[in-house]
């Protein structure tokens, strides 16, 4: 593809010294949590890259991960759309509407066939022949089908994509289903969060074009990078976690020093993400540093483990609305009677045969 | 495994035939060898930390404010307890595992059931039946009566077994990515569908199922220890299993 | 041809036109048109096309939890369906909360009027006006001339700067990879501007770009996190501490100045960027006077930002509450929405059942039941929709009346509604920016009139933002620190049975959610949404909506490029997900 320039020309042209491309390159590797050593190798990957073709398509969501996406701040969303990838498709931000748009979709997967990144944002409906997300006339899980048939590789925005979100949480009515539920056949990579950070979004976008390769992924297919931890794990409260400080109560006084979230709910013991290190919106905060416990919105039916404000959820899972305890206690209550009144029955047997009986003749009774 | 006949009296039990023996000529049998009664005594001790550590995990004691956070370990001390315990209860259990394979026949009653055995399950059925008080007469065992055994299988080989898995499960979560509990457990998450936290759900309900065991077993052991025709509880501390009475059947 | 009750003569002869996927809006919608000879649109359909279903989701759960889900309703106009969720449950409990609750609540409810408007202006609208490959020719020189005239007070605005972001275009463009801009309608004759205001205001995309990921950082401090910042019934989750030990884990003085600081560059944007923009751009495009549709006859708001916690009164709002029909701007309504004769939804063009064709009902006896059926004359098939037919069911979106009416909602009816009432804030702005555009009271109604009023509104929010940071700091000067009221927390303290409504102003216009729970669990979970009304599909009685409405009789240049129809959607902000949920 000799018309397309590369990043580094692209940065180059726009007035942008080679001191600060450099300095652009290593911010990118502290980024990325590479060391310096790196910084030449994302320099030359930014030198020698095409700007690569990626084709965002929408499903059922809510387009907060497009809205996510724009709040990236290193890189910039604008210097990704300009300068690293070409956003050929994508719904939310693109000029062209109706055939116009579907036309140039059409020319960037005949154009980039087996090269275009897919990124999908929300999910595909099965129900209803598929028709609770319409395209251009048709079910949205058509589109996506089609248009993954060439790409290199899917990136699944979002706990949508990923798992099905809050359009799937029970009884899922119109059956959303997640992206790799339906493409089976390519790498997927599992960016969940509803929404994701945005710099977690830009960065693996941004690994990829650097190193060329898939990131590491998890059990799960989430990048081990960024998914690698609990928020638990890496949670500042948790000093007053081990030292069972807790929020008893909102806006009470434990609240107003900032302990541990755990009473009130928080699911950061069971989240993979990374907002307790590289926070929201450039660091500024993360749920619990504004006091809401974590409702664990980057892990699996995350809106069917009971309430966000309980430790010890209800037992959705098996159609009763108590939880663990209530239901332990009252199955060790029913087990703790029943035995109460067996072994009443039992001593008044056993003094029955006391008196009816004695010990030697215990033998001859049949 | 058993050489009665299934004529035997005792067929479907475990009894041998030098079990037989013994339960009509003499009084006592070493049913329960030295490495079962230790195990046994560890696990009890084990389990109850356990129930009580672990219900305080999922419900917190109140906020205690001794010093800066840094310099107290309320809850952290609470957590190791349940990991020590849970550790020594999984290292015993497999010692027990172990003893199953090279201790005596009655080592294994626990990790089986012969469940194509017709004669067994016609004395789980009468075992029941005795519970209920519709048999005037209790049987002899020398192991596990048969519905003992099969609430030994149900409680605490697949109880406990459960609360080992997922509790190295979500232990891993804490070594983190890689670690060896991660490797070996971490396909626990999968089967669930991906969120932990149906782990921790899991495993407390688990926790239940242990202390619905306990209740029971502690006051079966009690009541057929005072009105079966042979010894129960004195059994868990010396091994010996003595009769009441000189009747094989 | 037809004349429908609300006034619209109906001709579905003439050349169909098909405008699906319609893009830079949230979600799935489709349009359909048909265009006399002269290109003038003669009827129109909307569309939308997905549902999700979480009015259905919500059966069952906990009350306290129903904020994070509604919240999922939209990503874009992220909290607003949280704040109204925690206003349903509080009414619905008897829940108050602290004023500083009330205070924080409105500063991000008013954030995020200000984000929205301005994405939506610079990023999902601006292209409809905007040629930035025409910016291409423009001299620098005479752009930073241009941005100096109406924004004297803006520091980017030297040739080089201009040079440098032309620059930077031009080889984007040079590198055939249009991306966002490929097949734009760019060479078509409707695009006015001089390739300097072209460069201006694509430079001032980018610019938005880069400031609205600072602006939602209010969200970001008081919720943790944006898009979807947390909420809680009873209050706000984050607690307040200035001045004792552990305040660095709370709300204190730096998070308060991170506030302040970003409260000033929403002003200053609105100021200097903005506001001016929206003039300069609109005094070319003064004769393009489509696209009016319902505005000038049926428009309504439910107000928002009570001054006073706990208060929900018409009288207590800074943004106004109210309802005007049949065009009579001398009498603003009343409007409760708890009334079952005022708001109902009907379902005979949407794909849902009721059971009984031309039954409306009220929120609160709500029923979403899907059903997707096309009429006899679709072209296409199930699975394959050419053109839809628009007397069957046609739409995802359920079509809410007040009093019957359909309704326009959304910045230009709060603020027809607030001008209507006399609103001293509103009055003076609307006045203000038609006497420096030099145009008279009825250009309002109109596809640009929604667009300025827009712009007007996200300045009078900047505005409020910064009254109630300043409440907020003197009622923590006077020493009330709280945030939360947890008197009925526990479900324990709750009635067998409830039901309330929360209402608040959405960037799109009123937004409802009506909610029954029984047994400490939601029992039904209504919501009636902005772009519910404005993109409502036809009633049983024959009345289009507000979007249908204002595509009717516009002129376009190019029927086969829909850059007309894109303008007045894109003028009521359409968000899909939003009106179907
Ligand atoms: C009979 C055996 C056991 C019982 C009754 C038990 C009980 C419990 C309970 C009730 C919880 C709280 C769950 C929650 O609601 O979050 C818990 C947590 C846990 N248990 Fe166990 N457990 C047992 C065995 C084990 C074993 C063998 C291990 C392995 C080391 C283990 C490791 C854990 C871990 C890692 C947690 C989570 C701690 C945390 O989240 O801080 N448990 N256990
Ligand atoms: C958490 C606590 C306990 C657990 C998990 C537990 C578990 C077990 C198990 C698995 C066995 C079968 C041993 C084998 O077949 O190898 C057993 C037997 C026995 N346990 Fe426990 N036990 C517990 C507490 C107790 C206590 C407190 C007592 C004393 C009252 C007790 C008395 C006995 C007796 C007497 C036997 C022997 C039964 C027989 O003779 O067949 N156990 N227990
Ligand atoms: N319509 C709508 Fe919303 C808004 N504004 C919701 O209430 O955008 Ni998604
Ligand atoms: S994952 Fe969450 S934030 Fe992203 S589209 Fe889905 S609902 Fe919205
Ligand atoms: S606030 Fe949540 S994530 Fe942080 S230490 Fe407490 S439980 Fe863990
Ligand atoms: S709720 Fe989500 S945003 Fe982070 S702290 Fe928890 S994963
Ligand atoms: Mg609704």
């Amino acid at each position: 593809m000799p018309e397309i320039e590369t990043f580094y020309d692209v940065m180059r042209t726009q007035g942008i010294t080679r001191r600060s491309f450099m300095k652009y390159c290593s911010l990118t590797a502290s980024a990325l949590g590479l060391g310096p050593a790196f910084v030449p190798q994302i320099a030359h990957a930014m030198e020698t890259k095409p700007r690569t073709p990626v084709i965002w398509l929408n499903g059922l969501e809510c387009t907060c991960c497009s809205e996510s996406f724009i709040r990236g701040a290193h890189p910039l969303a604008k210097d990704v759309v300009l300068s690293m990838i070409s956003l050929d498709y994508q719904h939310v931000l693109m000029a062209a509407a109706g055939h116009a748009a579907e036309a140039a979709l059409d020319e960037a997967m005949e154009k980039y066939h087996g090269n275009y990144i897919l990124a999908v944002e929300g999910n595909p409906p099965l129900n209803e022949d598929g028709m609770f997300c319409i395209s251009a006339g048709k079910p949205f899980v058509e589109k996506l089908r089609h248009v993954a048939e060439g790409a290199k590789a899917v990136i699944s925005w979002g706990a949508c994509a990923s798992y099905g979100c809050v359009q799937a949480a029970k009884p899922n009515p119109t059956q959303a289903t997640p992206v790799h539920k339906v493409i089976t056949d390519k790498p997927i990579i599992k960016i969940p969060g509803c929404p994701p950070i945005a710099e977690v979004m830009t960065g693996v976008i941004t690994y990829m074009l650097t190193f060329d390769r898939l990131p590491e992924l998890d059990r799960q297919g989430r990048p081990a990078m960024f998914y690698g931890q609990r928020i638990h794990d890496k949670c500042y409260r948790r000093p007053h976690f081990d030292a069972g400080q807790f929020i008893e109560t909102w806006d009470d006084d434990n609240a107003r020093k900032g302990y541990c979230l755990y009473k009130m709910g928080c699911k950061g013991p069971t989240t993979y993400n990374a907002c307790s290190t590289i926070g929201w919106n450039e660091g500024t905060s993360f749920p619990i540093q504004s006091g809401h416990g974590c409702i664990g919105c980057s892990e699996d039916g995350f809106w069917d483990q009971g309430s966000f404000y309980d430790r010890v959820t209800d037992l959705t899972q098996f159609g009763v609305e108590k939880n663990a305890d209530q239901v332990g206690f009252a199955a060790a209550g029913v087990v703790g009677g029943a035995i109460a009144i067996h072994a009443a029955v039992s001593a008044l047997k056993q003094a029955q045969k006391k008196t009816q009986s004695t010990p030697e003749t215990n033998k001859e009774e049949v | 495994m058993t050489d009665s006949t299934a004529s035997s009296p005792l067929a479907g039990t475990d009894a041998d035939a030098e079990d037989l023996a013994h339960v009509s000529r003499q009084t006592s049998v070493y049913v329960y060898e030295v490495p079962v009664r230790l195990w046994h005594w560890i696990n009890a001790a084990a389990i109850v930390v356990l129930c009580v550590t672990g219900y305080l995990i999922g419900s917190p004691p109140p906020t205690m404010i001794i010093a800066e956070a840094t310099h107290q370990f309320t809850f952290g001390y609470i957590r190791f307890a349940h990991f020590a315990a849970g550790n020594i209860l999984a290292v015993a259990f497999l010692g027990r595992m172990y003893w199953a394979i090279f201790g005596n026949h009655h080592a294994r009653q626990m990790f089986y059931l012969p469940i194509l055995n017709v004669e067994w399950w016609r004395e789980v059925l009468f075992e029941i039946r005795w519970y209920l008080f519709l048999e005037k007469r209790p049987k002899k065992y020398v192991g596990h009566n048969p519905l003992a055994q099969l609430a030994m299988f149900c409680f605490v080989t697949l109880g406990v077994g459960f609360m080992i898995i997922t509790g190295f499960a979500l232990y891993g979560e804490g070594l983190g990515a890689g670690s060896w509990a991660d490797r070996m457990f971490g396909w626990v998450f999968l089967v669930v569908g991906g969120n932990s936290h149906v782990v921790h759900t899991l495993h407390h309900l688990g926790m239940w199922w242990i202390v619905i065991f306990m209740i029971i077993h502690i006051y079966v052991a009690i009541r057929e220890d005072i009105m079966s025709r042979q010894s129960i509880v004195s059994t868990m501390i010396s091994g010996h299993r003595t009769f009441k009475d000189d009747d094989p059947n | 041809m037809t004349i429908t009750p609300n006034g619209f003569d109906l001709d579905n002869t003439g050349q169909r036109i098909v405008v699906d996927p319609v893009t830079r809006i949230e979600g799935h919608m489709r349009c359909e048109v048909n265009v006399d000879d002269e290109g003038i649109i003669r009827n129109a359909v909307s569309t939308g096309t997905m549902w999700r279903g979480l009015e259905v989701i919500l059966k069952g759960r906990d009350p306290r939890d129903a904020w994070a889900f509604t919240e999922r309703i939209c990503g874009v106009c992220t909290g607003t369906h949280a704040l109204t969720s925690v206003r349903a449950v509080e009414d619905a409990l008897g829940i108050t909360i602290p004023e500083n609750a009330n205070s924080i609540r409105n500063m991000m409810q008013l954030n995020l009027q200000i984000h929205d408007h301005i994405v939506h202006f610079y990023h999902l609208h601006a292209l409809d006006w905007v040629n930035p490959i025409n910016a291409l020719r423009a001299d620098p020189k005479a752009t930073s001339e241009l941005q100096q005239a109406v924004s004297p007070s803006h520091p980017l605005s030297s040739p080089g700067y201009f040079r440098d972001v032309q620059n930077r275009l031009k080889q984007f463009v040079e590198s055939g990879q249009l991306g966002l801009f490929k097949n734009g309608y760019w060479d078509n004759p409707a695009y006015l501007l001089p390739p300097e205001a072209d460069l201006m205001a694509t430079t001032h995309y980018l610019e938005a770009l880069d400031l609205q990921k600072e602006i939602v950082k209010i969200h970001t401090i008081f919720g943790g996190k944006n898009p979807h910042p947390n909420w809680l019934v009873g209050g706000v989750p984050c607690p307040i501490n200035v001045h004792s030990t552990g305040a660095v884990g709370a709300i204190n003085m730096e998070r308060l100045n991170l506030v302040s600081s970003i409260i000033d560059k929403c002003i200053d944007f609105n100021k200097n960027v903005y506001l001016p923009d929206v003039v300069a751009i609109g005094g070319f495009y003064k004769n393009w006077l489509y696209g009016g549709g319902l505005s000038s006859q049926c428009v309504m708001a439910y107000g928002d930002i009570p001054e006073n916690a706990n208060d929900y009164s018409a009288a207590n709002m800074h943004l106004p509450r109210g309802a005007i029909t049949n065009g009579d701007l001398t009498t603003v309504h009343d409007v409760d929405v708890r009334d079952p004769e005022q708001i109902q939804e009907f379902v005979d063009h949407s794909w849902y059942e009721y059971g009984e064709p031309g039954k409306g009902l009220h929120p609160w006896d709500g029923v979403t039941e899907a059903n997707f059926e096309l009429g006899a004359n679709t072209k296409g098939t199930r699975t394959n929709i050419e053109e839809i037919d628009e007397a069957a069911k046609y739409s995802w979106i359920k079509a809410p009346r007040w009093r019957g009416n359909p309704m326009e909602v959304g910045p230009l009816a709060r603020y027809i509604v607030g001008y209507a009432s006399g609103h001293e804030d509103i009055t003076e702005q609307v006045n203000g920016l038609l006497t420096t555009m030099d145009l008279p009271v009825d250009a309002l109604f109109s596809t640009l009139g929604r667009t300025a009023a827009r712009a007007l509104e996200s300045e009078y929010c900047g505005r409020l933002q910064k009254q109630f940071f300043d409440k907020l700091v003197t009622n923590i000067k006077n020493g009330d620190e709280s945030t939360a009221n947890i008197a009925k927390w526990d479900p324990s303290t709750w009635p067998a049975e409830a039901k309330g409504v929360g209402m608040s102003e959405a960037p799109r216009g009123a937004l409802g959610h009506w909610v029954r729970i029984k047994d400490g669990r939601i029992e039904n979970y209504q919501c009636v949404v902005p772009t519910t009304w404005n993109g409502s599909p036809r009633d049983s009685q024959g009345n289009i909506g507000a979007f249908e409405a204002a595509l009717m009789n516009t002129k376009m240049e190019r029927p086969e490029e829909p850059v007309e129809i894109l303008r007045t959607l894109h003028s009521f902000d359409p968000c899909l997900a939003c009106s179907t949920h």
